[in-house]
């Protein structure tokens, strides 16, 4: 709870309507089991939770922060843990009164977006135009703002779009000591279309690799690359909502699943792919987790039978692929292309337009709609691993991170989905690296899982050090910048650096992201001295 | 069902926020992506269904209580259960609809209960009726119309008006209409005339979930005593009552029954009733929640605890709800182009009035039915067209309001009527 000053002085920034600290309010900010690190699915509890609607609001909250020397944390769509608080003391500025898309510039091909338009919205309101965006695989529920600004994502169609943090230009930025800063090109009143100039280029400091998880402040426009759609500048009328999807598939569209007799040839494949420059979407298919999805409970008495076993695992070294073109000749090109990869890299493919569900399947991987069913198993999941480097490197991963995973299957901890690496595919064509992600399902109200899905991350930690696998997801929990900084060029000093000159009060909750550089100091100074092994010690500053 | 069954339920919520918005391989544009009036209109989490599983889960944790304010949060909901069918589209194991109807009754077991509510009660145990209108005046809205009265003999069909055909006169021309026009076809219509009672469903809704057992048992002995097969109303609320909150709770009406539409729309094909004069319009059409996705029947047979080993047969998905029927009878009728809007079906957007959420806010049911009437628009219908009297009493305020003359509400059976010839309805 704040103080009655405090709260007066937000009220009076936003009206009473746009803040409370009911408690059964500000609790509706602290449940957030996805991705959490902790036992519990309650995160600490806002003090109160406000909604600003402009970009003048958010600062007027930000500098009441100062002036009573609060911590304040925003989030867009607020989905997972690090949306919340990360300790108490901390306003809530939920960010879902600013819903607009403030332009679209179709020859440009970029929009300017507030941080509550989520996915879906844009990508249809881009599909009209001919146009279309990058969807970051948790779905179309998230905020494109903050994937684009702020966190770390890759869609089915990053082989086509990229991912996070290729698509943010001109942002507009609010700084946690309330000053307005904008980057790129409407950092000089140049509109919109650069993120790099002629205004300043802070876009490396901004998000870096994996967001500052709103360490940094507060992210109030952004303007996110639009790709070309080669299809119809429509909506298609599809009926359905998931599986049930019915409708038509442009002739120049298509999915295939492509088999490889092993990870060599997998990641073989992928390279080809990506030098050739053809796709539209390239992922790591897993035949036990997309039957587990699709059909959990049959899945169970499935896996119980060792033929299917057996036949499952044979197709484990699969991926998603599509094409989509903009015109007949293009699309034979392209599937012609495709053939000759396969047939060199011993690869095989079922082409899915001739199954029942190619419209759904199609749909659904367009607009990213698939990879939420990963609760439909156990009610929950998490992921880890997910290095975004050259693709050998990222099959690496693959294949640690299934050996392990299968171990905490056997425990129980997860659902059985055959251990398949599931998720990650190729950036950007011939750039010829990607991420390679492994998830893990499980029933959060389960106790087998409590314990063990912890250990499976620490596991997971420890074999990106021991094996060399380069930073991924599993190194981005709680305070692990202690654990990787050291061992990584000291990136956790910039970074802690660029933290204190940004927030000199240190108000913008860190609790995802790294605390100031003097804080950092005295704490790796504080655990060297208590914990030698724990805490590996770090060059002076 | 107590909130405390519901644990694993609200447990099990991952905050995805998918609730809030239509299923997203049905969202179209920016503006009409949107799902939950209640979270849309006063945008705190605690608002959509996702956000009251916390509250319940809060409560039930012991962080938090109920107290007046969160009650009314609670009560800020027309409980159209669109958030149901959009966390189905990924969840199993969470039936979100029936964490609001308990935490409902959860507010009125410790005392959080609404005035305007209580009058509605108060109502029912009194007059058989939700609208405040005396129990004597109920069939007079069949005053001339010559129907069977099944106190008096015996009839194939029941006509069950409900309370707000019953008694709201500017609806009554409709409720008219539809009788007759069953009639005319030549059935055997009967109707309770004053015996009529509510269904019981609203009280279940708003919390007092034991009254509804009463009004279910005296429902059962009148279709009974009538000696009717069929049981057909006009009425979206009564209908999901009858397939929906009856069976879910034991009870059984032992009789078919129909909504209206379903009932015409089987006329129709079979050839009793034939449509022919050209009505040139256009029109769009507003699935009613409880006819839609939650008029789905309810699906028994399912007693397990854990629901993620529940067979996807019996989970309440919305999408074997009342969508076709209506669609069907508009598409038979020449002359009518039907111009769909975004949300449709199981996805759609709620007219406002459900959940008493128009007795106790009306403000926010004009919101909700505002917005609704803006996605009418935007299909360049001449006519919204629905298919519950709760929807049209709402629109038609809603629409007074604006001073939009260039739209009309109407009811199917209104434009059925006319294209067999009928004028009543004031219609070109």
């Amino acid at each position: 709870m704040v103080s009655n000053d405090v709260y007066r002085a937000l009220e009076d920034a936003l009206g009473p309507e746009n803040v409370s600290q009911e408690l059964g309010v500000i609790d509706g900010y602290s449940w957030q089991p996805a991705l959490n690190l902790g036992y519990d699915a309650w995160c600490p509890r806002p003090e109160a939770v406000v909604m600003p609607q402009t970009t003048e609001e958010v600062q007027a909250v930000v500098r009441v922060c100062n002036r009573f020397g609060l911590k304040f944390k925003a989030f867009s769509t607020g989905w997972a843990s690090w949306g919340s608080p990360g300790g108490p003391g901390v306003i809530q500025i939920d960010l879902r009164r600013m819903n607009r898309i403030i332009e679209i510039d179709e020859k440009n091909m970029f929009a300017v977006v507030e941080p509550y338009v989520c996915g879906s919205q844009m990508q249809s309101e881009a599909m009209k135009r001919g146009l279309n965006t990058h969807l970051i695989g948790a779905g179309p529920n998230c905020s494109q703002l903050a994937n684009a600004t702020s966190g770390w994502g890759y869609g089915w169609t990053g082989l086509y779009t990229g991912f996070s943090g290729r698509n943010p230009m001109g942002v507009e930025w609010v700084l946690p000591d309330g000053e307005i800063l904008k980057i790129g090109a409407p950092g000089t009143n140049a509109q919109w279309f650069s993120g790099d100039g002629p205004g300043p280029s802070l876009r490396g400091i901004m998000r870096g690799w994996g967001g500052a998880q709103g360490g940094l402040g507060i992210f109030t426009k952004c303007a996110i690359k639009l790709y070309s759609w080669p299809g119809d500048a429509r909506e298609p009328h599809l009926k359905g909502t998931l599986t049930d999807i019915k409708g038509e598939v442009p002739a120049t569209h298509k999915i295939y699943f492509l088999f490889s007799p092993s990870y060599e040839r997998f990641a073989d494949l992928a390279y080809a792919i990506g030098n050739a420059e053809i796709g539209y979407i390239h992922c790591k298919g897993a035949v036990g987790a997309m039957f587990g999805l699709l059909a959990p409970r049959a899945m169970k008495k499935l896996m119980a039978n060792p033929v299917v076993r057996a036949i499952t695992k044979a197709f484990q070294h699969m991926t998603l692929f599509a094409l989509a073109c903009h015109t007949p000749r293009e699309f034979a090109y392209q599937e012609k292309v495709l053939r000759r990869i396969l047939d060199q890299t011993e690869s095989v493919m079922i082409d899915s337009s001739v199954l029942p569900f190619h419209a759904a399947f199609w749909w659904g991987t367009h607009r990213s709609i698939f990879p939420a069913m990963a609760f439909r198993p156990g009610g929950d999941f998490l992921t880890s691993m997910g290095s975004n480097e050259a693709y050998d490197c990222s099959v690496k991963n693959a294949i640690e991170s299934e050996k392990l995973k299968r171990e905490y299957i056997d425990k129980g901890v997860f659902f059985e989905d055959m251990a398949d690496c599931t998720w990650g595919g190729i950036y950007e064509g011939t750039s010829n690296w990607g991420h390679m992600e492994q998830i893990g399902m499980f029933d959060r109200r389960g106790k087998q899982s409590q314990q063990g899905r912890f250990d499976y991350l620490d596991d997971t930690m420890k074999l990106t050090i021991d094996k060399s696998l380069a930073f991924g997801l599993s190194c981005l929990g709680f305070d692990l910048w202690k654990v990787f900084g050291p061992r990584m060029f000291n990136y956790h000093l910039w970074q802690s650096k660029i933290k204190q000159a940004f927030d000199p009060n240190n108000l913008a909750d860190a609790s995802f992201y790294i605390p100031p550089y003097d804080q950092v100091c005295a704490d790796a100074a504080d655990g060297a001295e208590k914990d030698k092994d724990a805490m590996p010690a770090s060059p002076a500053p | 069902m107590v909130l405390q069954d519901l644990m694993p339920d609200m447990n099990g919520c991952s905050r995805c926020s998918n609730c809030k918005w239509v299923p997203h391989l049905q969202v179209k544009s920016w503006r009409f992506a949107k799902v939950c009036p209640s979270v849309d209109r006063y945008n705190f989490h605690a608002y959509s269904g996702g956000g009251k599983m916390i509250i319940g889960n809060s409560v039930l944790s012991d962080r938090s209580t109920l107290n007046d304010t969160i009650a009314q949060i609670v009560y800020r909901c027309q409980l159209c259960g669109a958030c149901q069918v959009s966390c189905q589209v990924y969840r199993d194991d969470i039936d979100l609809a029936d964490v609001l109807l308990s935490l409902r009754s959860s507010c009125v077991e410790q005392g959080f209960v609404l005035p305007e509510h209580l009058d509605m009660i108060e109502s029912m145990k009194r007059e058989d009726n939700t609208m405040y209108m005396k129990k004597a005046d109920r069939g007079k809205w069949a005053d001339g119309l010559d129907l069977t009265d099944i106190n008096q003999s015996k009839a194939e069909v029941l006509f069950h008006a409900g309370c707000r055909y019953s008694y709201d006169e500017d609806l009554r021309s409709i409720v008219r209409g539809q009788a007759m026009l069953l009639k005319e076809t030549g059935l055997d219509i009967g109707i309770a005339g004053m015996d009529e009672a509510c269904c019981g469903g609203r009280a279940f809704e708003i919390g007092y979930q034991g009254e509804m057992k009463n009004y279910a048992e005296d429902m059962a002995s009148r279709v009974k005593a009538s000696g009717a097969h069929t049981l057909v109303t006009p009425c979206s609320d009564c209908y999901y009552t009858f397939k929906y909150l009856y069976p879910k709770n034991g009870l059984d009406l032992g009789v078919k029954v129909l909504h209206i539409t379903e009932y015409v729309d089987q006329l129709i094909k079979s050839g009793r009733m034939r449509p022919t004069k050209e009505i040139p319009l256009k029109v769009t059409y507003h699935d009613p929640c409880h006819l839609g996705r939650r008029g789905e029947i309810y699906k028994s047979g399912w007693y397990g605890t854990n629901k993620l080993e529940r067979p996807i047969r019996f989970k309440q998905t919305g999408k074997m709800g009342i969508f076709d029927p209506p669609r069907d009878i508009i598409k038979a009728i020449p002359g009518i182009e039907l111009r769909e809007m975004e949300r449709i079906r199981e996805y759609s957007w709620c007219c406002g009035a459900g959940g008493g959420v128009l007795e106790c806010e009306p403000d926010f049911a004009a919101w909700t039915a505002k917005e609704r009437l803006e996605e009418a628009r935007a299909t360049g219908a001449q006519a919204l067209v629905t298919a519950c009297p709760w929807c049209e009493r709402v629109f038609k305020d809603a629409l007074a309001e604006t001073g939009d003359t260039s739209l009309k509400v109407m009811d199917v059976m209104e434009l059925v009527s006319i294209s067999q010839g009928g004028t009543s309805y004031g219609v070109e």
